[in-house]
């Protein structure tokens, strides 16, 4: 026979347990740093979609997804508008940094956005240093692919010297790296030259009201290239083993 | 300061009066789908975002729902409480109407009544109803040929647009080109098709030859408003005017 004071405490001493022993997970932020292939839009530029927007809907109630990409950013200007310091000041222990910028950093016709190789990779060991002395988890990306096709049907590698100094730096700083520019190649050759103007914004003149003269894009996805280029992300994180994959949704 | 309360005043009143409201009402084909579903996207999804700040697109359909159902649930009820002058209703059953084994299943006596219904109680509230016949499945012949697979039902939509002169919109046939135009294999890209392992939503893949992706909701949506365009509706006038600037 227990005394019913005794049972109490064990009941409050075996609830104490329960509370350590259940895998609560404690909430994380993915800050997202990157370009136009990865930012928010706004409706009224629809179907215009940065990977960033179909990505948020995949982890559990435990993550928040802080978009701050922005089209036309390069390492450099992103930097130099205060975004990273912004990012850099909120971070906390346990959040992770998606780095992935390319695309204007290499683009030499756009002097106001260019970044010559040797400040890229010193921008992204900054992204990388000032993460960990937050405690937070960088990973690397290396920029999506663009379409572009040869005569013979085959996709082009269209961001070989600066997804090279993202694939070296991941290595030098053993950083997690998604591969996604690889990854993303892939996909486009398995669509093939003609199908994955699917994942593009390609639109006929009047088929849109947003763009009534139509659009022919091969940098930017419209909602459906956005999702299968979430999809290969997502993949990179299983990949990885990183703690995150935990946290991506699971079907019960 | 009479006339800065005055413009306070308005502002208050004025917009609120003037918005259109545009009802969807039909199925999972149309309906605004849950986080866990996507990328499963239903063409009122996108419909969404094609009109100026004069029109509120409110987006009724439900997964599973024939007409019968949806009447019977209670949910035509508050549409109909809500219209007001100006405002559209636009109708899309069938799928679960036409299919005997199904709990939801609607006799063509009844989806005929229930159409009609749907009609006049829109027009007694001085609403604009607009018939919608419903989307393509994908499936094809062994040539290569689309084959219709609503072949009754439309055609009951087709004869109360007719009787009743109601604004039609034939999605069955509009659809049914897209996807021959895609053909038999790339049609896939317009539906809810995964492949194992693709999305986490659908661990074990999917399938689907009836609920779209966001590339099919899309096109039939830009359908469904190129079709509001032709009948020359006056919410035609309301679809959204943006000044593309030329590619550099």
């Amino acid at each position: 026979m227990i005394k019913p004071g005794l049972k109490k405490t064990l009941f409050v001493c075996l609830l104490g347990l329960v509370s350590f022993t259940l895998p609560v997970k404690k909430h994380t932020n993915i800050w997202m740093i990157g370009d136009s292939t990865m930012c928010q839009y706004d409706s009224s530029r629809f179907p215009l979609t940065g990977w960033g927007m179909p990505f948020a809907e995949y982890f559990d109630s435990s993550v928040t997804i802080k978009n701050e990409a922005r089209g036309g950013r390069s390492t450099r200007t992103f930097i130099s508008e205060n975004r990273w310091q912004k990012v850099a000041d909120n971070l906390s222990a346990g959040d992770y940094v998606f780095i992935q910028f390319g695309h204007n950093d290499e683009a030499k016709n756009y002097p106001d956005r260019y970044t010559p190789p040797e400040d890229y990779r010193k921008n992204l060991i900054k992204f990388i240093t000032e993460s960990r002395d937050k405690k937070a988890v960088p990973v690397l990306i290396t920029p999506v692919s663009r379409r572009k096709f040869d005569s013979s049907g085959n996709a082009l590698e269209t961001h070989e010297a600066y997804s090279k100094i993202v694939r070296e730096v991941a290595a030098q700083m053993n950083v997690p790296l998604i591969d996604l520019d690889a990854m993303s190649l892939k996909l486009l050759q398995t669509f093939g030259e003609k199908n994955s103007t699917l994942l593009f914004m390609q639109l006929a003149a009047g088929e849109n009201p947003d763009y009534p003269l139509g659009i022919h894009d091969n940098t930017h996805f419209n909602a459906y290239g956005a999702r299968h280029i979430a999809e290969l992300v997502l993949q990179g994180i299983n990949d990885l083993h990183l703690e995150l994959s935990d946290r991506i949704f699971k079907k019960s | 300061m009479s006339f800065a309360i005055l413009f306070l005043i308005m502002s208050f009143v004025l917009p609120e009066k003037q918005k259109t409201t545009v009802y969807l009402i039909g199925d999972s084909t149309m309906a605004d789908k849950e986080v866990k579903a996507y990328p499963e996207t239903g063409w009122g999804m996108p419909f969404h975002y094609f009109f100026d700040s004069t029109v509120a697109v409110d987006n009724r359909a439900k997964n599973g729902r024939s007409t019968r159902s949806f009447i019977e649930e209670g949910r035509w009820k508050p549409v109909v409480e809500n219209l007001k002058e100006g405002d559209y209703v636009l109708i899309q059953f069938g799928h679960n109407d036409e299919v005997p084994t199904k709990k939801s299943y609607t006799t063509p006596e009844q989806f005929t009544a229930n159409l009609v219904k749907f009609v006049t109680e829109s027009r007694n509230k001085k609403a604009v109803p607009v018939l919608i016949t419903p989307v393509a499945r994908r499936k094809f012949d062994s040539s290569g040929k689309i084959e219709e697979t609503h072949a009754i039902y439309t055609q009951l939509v087709k004869n109360v647009a007719a009787k009743y002169k109601v604004p039609l919109i034939d999605l069955d046939q509009k659809s049914q080109e897209l996807v021959q135009q895609f053909g038999p294999d790339n049609s896939r890209y317009l539906y809810n098709y995964l492949a194992a392992g693709e999305n986490p939503h659908y661990p074990e893949g999917h399938k689907d030859d009836t609920h779209f992706s966001e590339l099919g909701a899309r096109k039939m949506a830009e359908i469904v408003l190129s079709e509001i365009k032709n009948l020359n509706l006056d919410l035609a006038h309301h679809i959204r005017v943006v000044h593309q600037k030329e590619k550099k």
